[in-house]
């Protein structure tokens, strides 16, 4: 069973983690832009879709600590 | 009849004045940013990074030069040996080096320096394709990096002797 406590310590750890892929994705970004710059056209397709990778993530992150909240809510204070 | 109000009957209920109670505006709340909503921003950047990304590479896609493209550059006689020459592939905005060394071998490579883009120029004496901008300096068998700040190769360029004429084919990166 969730306690407030943890659902407390799950969104921590959860913005920790997408904050984290955010900067991943500003790295790449970066690195896209170096490589249209150099002309290198096979790096971009692979960081558009790792960037799009992340992206998903952090998305199915946020549903799943934003459902994990409401369900703590709709529950009730237990612990 | 207030269920806060103190029971002297101060103007002030704890550490908050009573009038702040009734005011609609909660200026110290306004200043903070909960966890939900940053979550939602971080995913809202996550997003827009990723959406900047595509562009990205659809920007690339869009201007990528023809894969195979031949283009006359020279005649074979017409660089000496230890020599070099200035041209252009695949595009008129590529400035490229053919550089021919002593014993005749001809490469070419991109005159573009993969550090900040300065026009690398063919030292003979150093035996090197050289950066003036910050001295970075290549190979001109490979076009691998030998020093200074650039980390990455140029990209070479392919030559094919075609008949008295030497022939760009390819890029290879």
């Amino acid at each position: 069973m969730e306690t407030r406590q943890q659902g407390s310590t799950l969104f921590s750890a959860i913005l920790v983690l997408i904050a984290t892929l955010v900067v991943i994705q500003l790295w790449l970004v970066a690195a896209a832009l170096d490589a249209l710059l150099a002309r290198q056209i096979a790096v971009l397709v692979p960081t558009a879709l790792a960037s799009g990778a992340l992206f998903t993530l952090s998305g199915g992150l946020l549903w799943y600590v934003v459902s994990f909240d409401k369900r703590l809510r709709h529950g009730g204070p237990r612990g | 009849m207030r269920a806060d109000a103190s029971h002297d009957g101060d103007r002030f209920s704890g550490e908050r004045p009573r009038w702040r109670e009734d005011f609609p505006v909660r200026w110290d709340e306004d200043n903070y940013m909960t966890r939900r909503e940053l979550a939602k921003f971080l995913a809202l950047g996550s997003g827009l990074l990723a959406g900047v990304n595509v562009l990205i590479a659809y920007i690339g896609l869009a201007h990528a030069p023809p894969a195979t493209q031949v283009l006359r550059v020279a005649g074979v006689d017409d660089v000496p040996p230890g020599g070099s020459l200035v041209f252009h592939y695949p595009t008129a905005d590529d400035p490229c080096i053919l550089v021919r060394d002593g014993s005749g071998r001809v490469d070419a490579f991109s005159q573009v320096c993969t550090h900040l883009s300065c026009a690398v120029v063919h030292r003979p004496d150093a035996k090197a394709l050289v950066c003036p901008c910050h001295n970075g300096s290549f190979s001109p068998l490979d076009g691998r990096p030998l020093a200074g700040p650039p980390t990455r190769r140029l990209p070479r360029i392919v030559i094919e002797q075609r008949g008295g004429s030497l022939m760009a084919t390819g890029i290879e990166v």
